[in-house]
């Protein structure tokens, strides 16, 4: 899948990573990566804590050399071509850090200075995006009476000054209360539908599942899949809870459906490939006088992959 | 899965950036750029209460100093019977106020500049500006700016002492304009090389350890290492002594001399001066116009008597010695040709030399601000 995208993937435009590597004195943070972001959709990066995403992500950004494999940032080689990749890249780092001592728009029309636009048109952003991350009110208060989450959004809006075609955000949700991961969701939405390409990292994989259209799995240093989520055709496990749940096992073992009893008791997991799937089974269950409760997937689609991968690697 | 799916396969958004897309490299240099990074760096100084203490505390200090030099010379004063113009320990005052305020300003300035590199990548607010537009050049060169800037005020805020100090006389305003221009570069050099450490290593107290061995070592280690030298730079030359052939036996005083070439041990001082040419003391103290008999200062002047010390270094002391010792001292009417101390001048060699070395500094925090990062140093992270 991987392959095709970059194939059909115009030159010159979202994330391409390709065999990269990079290891800090005898620790191979990354070890052998392949990544397309490609314009107009969230990609997501998912990997267990370790696995090698911030790295990776410093490497996007043309702050960290790879030690070897092509880099391609908007159709700009972040090691040969700096510049004109940084102008297009908005990075949001991890590890939030902030001039304490500035006010919020201040950071915000500072960064802008920083990426040389013009003052009046960096108040004018500034002033944008303070009312894009909900921190108007908060404007003009010191960066440090800001609360985790609000720093973060913050640090959403620096990435943003710019404009940029490419964005890079690790850890974006992480310290967000709900509404404000809801709006974060939103925004990234709406970025890619304006044609930017935009990569997030996360270990949470449910915020995730809701806001991404390509997902890249990192373990250990290197690629283990990469996937279109809204995949036809794949088969994912749904949850189903009856009143009765020995009534249940016994239609599904008659109707010959394959299942599992979830361990957790009470209800039965289904492996099915598609939504008309599940509705002719609950149909059918219903028909046979089953008191079904609830039928759903169980987890999210890339918690189920994710699982999936953690078991192979076993 | 395809790649795009918005139809627009090239996207174009609002570029505000698009005038300045030109490529620019590790020491490209922008007057915009300058200026971002240093009103950032500034801004976050002026609001730290910090540096107001210190302020406040440099006043108070070189307030003192002054206050308690003036009042000690004013007592010598009254009982001395001096009666030309002015304080007769004007030039005395002045030398030793301006000489504190270069001893407090070289203790003050490495730490302004020792934690503006390290200090913002363990914050992880460096990494920030790295990935902007900026380059390396522009972050370095508007940290040094702001990191002067604010040795700068200190030197401002004892401006008002080292004038009270000139009122008390004996020094004129050319030599006053001449020290305070040396003391600012001397600042200016001490913050990149404090800002080189600070790019070097990861603690900013280390870096500050670093930037006082330095200018520890221009100050003080080679100042001794010039006299420790003295027995390699001491050759036996043949000298021509006007010396005495026969004394009053009363008065130990010559009666009759004459030349005599004798074999003494001379030290080649003119061959090692410049070991003193880089010291911050002695560049202040040789930007000034070089009084121009030292017989004839009529009150003593440290600044001035730095100077005299480093032209006599610079000094050939010729191959003739006066001795012949009369009632005048040296006998006056003898035909020895006087060593006359050089009008060379020390400070542009020394100041040449501190420039180079606050260059470095700077050069070294803008190669390792180059990004991508390659070899990371070692437990420096990127952000």
């Amino acid at each position: 899948m991987v392959a095709a995208s970059l194939s059909t993937m115009s030159p010159g435009s979202g994330v391409a990573a390709h065999g990269v590597r990079r290891s800090f004195g005898s620790v191979q943070a990354v070890a052998d990566v392949d990544l397309v972001a490609a314009p107009g959709r969230v990609t997501a990066l998912i990997g267990p804590n370790g696995s090698g995403k911030t790295t990776l992500l410093l490497m996007l950004a043309g702050l960290l050399a790879p030690d070897g494999g092509t880099v391609s940032v908007a159709g700009f080689d972040p090691v040969t071509q700096s510049y004109q990749a940084r102008s297009r890249t908005g990075w949001m780092p991890d590890v939030f850090g902030t001039w304490d001592s500035l006010t919020a728009r201040e950071v915000l029309t500072t960064v802008a200075g920083a990426y040389r636009i013009a003052p009046a048109d960096g108040g004018r952003r500034a002033a944008e995006l303070l009312d894009l991350v909900h921190l108007t009110e908060l404007a003009d208060q010191p960066a440090h009476v800001l609360s985790r989450g609000q720093k973060q959004r913050l640090g959403l809006a620096r990435a943003l000054v710019h404009d940029p075609e490419v964005l890079l955000l690790d850890e974006p949700a992480s310290g967000l209360d709900p509404r404000s991961r809801v709006d974060l969701r939103v925004l990234l939405r709406r970025l890619a539908a304006e044609g930017k390409a935009v990569l997030v990292s996360s270990h949470v994989l449910a915020e995730l599942d809701e806001m991404a259209d390509d997902a890249v799995f990192l373990s250990r240093g290197r690629t283990v899949a990469a996937e279109t989520i809204e995949s036809a055709g794949e088969t994912r496990r749904w949850r189903i809870t009856a009143l009765d749940p020995e009534a249940l096992v016994a239609h599904l073992a008659r109707a010959g459906v394959a299942y599992d009893v979830d361990p957790d008791g009470g209800s039965v997991l289904v492996p099915l490939s598609a939504d008309t799937e599940a509705a002719a089974l609950l149909g059918d269950a219903v028909r046979a006088g089953i008191d079904v409760v609830s039928l759903a997937p169980a987890g999210g689609v890339l918690e189920q992959k994710y699982l999936a991968l953690e078991e192979e690697r076993r | 899965m395809t790649g795009t799916t918005t139809g627009t396969d090239a996207p174009t958004p609002a570029q505000p950036t698009a005038a300045a897309r030109a490529e620019r490299g590790t020491w490209s240099l922008s007057w915009h750029g300058l200026r971002t990074v240093t009103r950032l760096e500034l801004r976050q100084r002026v609001r730290s209460t910090r540096w107001k203490l210190a302020l406040v505390l440099w006043v108070l200090v070189v307030a003192l100093i002054t206050g308690l030099t003036t009042w000690a010379f004013a007592v010598e004063a009254r009982d001395s019977s001096y009666s030309g113009p002015g304080d007769p320990f004007g030039g005395m005052i002045y030398s030793i106020v301006v000489l504190f305020v270069l001893f407090l300003g070289l203790l003050v300035a490495p730490t302004l500049s020792s934690g503006a590199i390290n200090g913002d990548r363990n914050a992880g607010t460096l990494a920030t500006l790295q990935v902007t537009m900026l380059s390396p050049a522009e972050i370095v060169l508007g940290k040094l700016a702001a990191s002067w800037l604010a040795a700068l005020a200190f030197l401002v805020a004892s401006v008002p002492f080292v004038v009270w100090a000139l009122f008390a006389g004996g020094v004129t305003v050319l030599a006053l304009v001449g020290t305070l221009l040396m003391l600012a570069v001397v600042l200016g050099v001490v913050c990149a090389v404090g800002l080189g450490f600070s790019a070097l290593v990861t603690k900013p107290s280390a870096a500050a350890v670093l930037t006082y061995l330095t200018i520890g070592t221009i100050t003080v280690v080679l100042p001794i290492l010039f006299g420790l030298l003295a027995p390699l730079t001491t050759t036996s030359d043949p000298v021509r002594v006007w010396t005495q052939t026969s004394f009053d036996q009363d008065t130990g005083f010559a009666e009759e001399c004459e030349w005599r070439t004798q074999v003494r041990e001379v030290w080649h001082h003119e061959r090692t001066w410049w070991m003193l040419a880089p010291n911050p003391f002695v560049l202040v103290a040789d930007a000034q116009p070089l009084v121009a008999d030292p017989d004839e200062m009529n009150d003593t002047n440290l600044l001035a008597m730095m100077q005299y010390g480093v032209r006599y270094a610079m000094t050939d002391e010729g191959a003739e010695r006066n001795e012949c010792w009369t009632r005048l001292g040296p006998d006056p009417d003898a035909p020895v040709e006087e060593t006359v101390v050089t009008d060379r001048m020390a400070w542009p060699w020394g100041l040449g030399f501190d420039l180079l070395l606050g260059g470095a500094g700077a050069a070294v925090a803008v190669r390792r601000l180059r990004i991508p990062a390659g070899v990371l140093p070692k437990g420096t992270r990127v952000a």
